[in-house]
């Protein structure tokens, strides 16, 4: 049986991209993984419906599994959740408007769940996260120096990176890397060739763009919400 | 011109006097100390007072950090509960002993200093607590140095000794699925970079009894390690007297401090 993950992030309170989301998925055959990769909320719209749905899916819904996001970081520490900080990045840097926006945009009574969400899930040799291993808002874009981007793989121990703070849809593959190491302390010198196997590090895109991903052949597609979904899926693996 | 680059001092007076007369000697006066003034020895005020009398530029190290801020590190400092719990005593014992100045001379150290091309830290760039091991992954030590915009890193807090030279690396990169459907390969060339690590005065961990630091020569890039005896029963005594537990004498004197490696050293602490 095939195995696919859909990897979606920045919704942001939008329901309606979730529910075409969740449409789309339900026109693929196969097993299919749905991931939600943080910023599910927002200040820009009221996000509990969004928030409720994505707790208590509805039965013919694909079951999420959620990690939380930069904007999930902003609302706990502005709530209390993260001992005496406070989101004075965000404050600083988009006002005191937004940072009522964004509390006002989520009820309360969601806290609690987003507060018990996990900062990445591990799957196979997979790191699924919403920044990078680094920082939840650390962006990992195809401008990110290879180096950068090799250490972000390393401090999760995984060969592939899924990542969505950029916004960006990407699939960039280190398909070899070397560096020769020379060590000397007190018991004399010693040296070692190093090289890295291939991995990769995906951006799976925000809101309405977001990926596909074959288990098996490790294909990423990268997909648009409700646009010509089933033509661009033939042409996926074997469908 | 020659530099001196010494590290965790660990509050021992009679080792941090040894090495620093052994400085002079070679007539070196260019001095930078990676931290860690205090913690496990004795004379803590006593050692933190000689570094500001000779005002020699230090960073922070991690249990200046903490013995300011309150232990916030996570349990990965610790290999087991019982070094934690020594660990934890000595903490509080330093906590208690330090005068108000020296503790906010502590509190106002610099995470890190920069001279041209070389960079100063305790740990590492990220973290005061980091572990940069000789053997760590090659290119995660290679973004440690290049992310921090140098050319050679000084730091200290593993106790160990060395220089590493990272040299001839490369990384080639492809990217799939790419608008347009081009598929776009490069090969990216890396720098050579050095890491220095100073090991320690107060408490080597290299496997001997002597403390050691580094001397750089900035007009030829050589480093050497330096490894200086002192009276080891001096100070022994001196954290007996002071009620301290005995196992830091013992390892002192048989130089055999692996015992408080934290099993996996290369984790970075998530505070």
């Amino acid at each position: 049986m095939i195995e696919r993950w859909a990897l979606v992030s920045g919704l942001k309170g939008d329901l309606d991209t979730y529910e075409l989301i969740q449409k789309d998925l339900k026109k693929i055959p196969g097993n299919i993984t749905l991931f939600v990769l943080g910023d599910m909320i927002g200040p820009e719209k009221n996000c509990n419906r969004l928030l409720h749905r994505l707790i208590n899916p509805k039965s013919n819904d694909l079951q999420p599994w959620c990690i939380y996001g930069w904007w999930e970081e902003q609302i706990l520490l502005e709530s209390g959740y993260r001992g005496d900080q406070r989101a004075e990045a965000l404050r600083i840097n988009k006002g005191e408007e937004v940072v009522k926006s964004l509390t006002n945009a989520v009820d309360k009574s969601f806290l609690d769940w987003i507060a018990a969400l996990q900062f990445g899930f591990v799957e196979l040799d997979c790191g699924l996260i919403h920044g990078s291993s680094k920082d939840v808002g650390e962006n990992l874009t195809l401008d990110t120096p290879p180096l950068t981007l090799l250490d972000r793989l390393t401090r999760l121990q995984v060969n592939r990176l899924f990542t969505a703070r950029s916004k960006q849809q990407f699939h960039l593959e280190l398909t070899e890397g070397i560096v020769n190491s020379e060590v000397e302390d007190l018991n004399g010198n010693r040296k070692k060739e190093q090289k890295v196997p291939q991995k990769a590090v995906i951006g799976i895109g925000a809101g309405k763009n977001y990926t596909l991903y074959d288990v098996g052949t490790d294909n990423t597609q990268f997909v648009q919400a409700g646009y010509k979904t089933e033509k661009r899926i033939k042409g996926f693996g074997r469908l | 011109m020659n530099q001196a680059v010494i590290s965790c001092l660990h509050a021992n007076l009679p080792a941090v006097e040894a090495v620093l007369k052994d400085i002079e000697l070679q007539g070196i006066t260019n001095i930078t100390c990676l931290g860690d003034l205090v913690g496990y020895g004795p004379q803590p005020n006593e050692v933190i007072e000689l570094i500001r009398d000779k005002e020699i530029p230090t960073c922070q190290g991690c249990w200046d950090e903490d013995v300011v801020d309150g232990l916030d590190a996570c349990d990965c400092s610790y290999p087991s509960q019982l070094a934690e719990k020594r660990g934890h005593f000595a903490h509080q014992w330093t906590t208690d002993k330090l005068t108000t100045e020296n503790k906010d001379y502590l509190a106002n150290l610099p995470y890190s200093i920069r001279k041209d091309k070389c960079l100063f830290v305790h740990g590492s760039p990220n973290s005061q607590h980091e572990y940069l091991l000789p053997d760590m992954d090659a290119f995660a030590a290679l973004e440690r140095v290049e992310n921090a915009r140098a050319e050679i890193l000084f730091c200290g807090h593993t106790h160990q000794p060395y220089i590493r030279e990272l040299a001839d690396g490369s990384i080639a990169v492809k990217i799939k699925n790419a608008v347009p459907k081009d598929t776009q390969e490069k090969e990216i060339q890396l720098p050579m970079r050095r890491i220095v690590n100073a090991g320690s005065v107060g408490e080597p961990r290299h496997g001997g009894t002597k403390a050691t630091y580094v001397v750089y020569n900035d007009v030829t890039n050589e480093v050497k390690i330096r490894e200086v005896e002192y009276d080891i029963e001096l100070t022994c005594k001196a954290i007996i007297d002071a009620g301290l537990p005995p196992i830091f004498a013992w390892r002192l004197k048989n130089g055999f401090e692996f015992a408080e490696q934290a099993e996996d050293a290369s984790h970075v602490c998530e505070r």
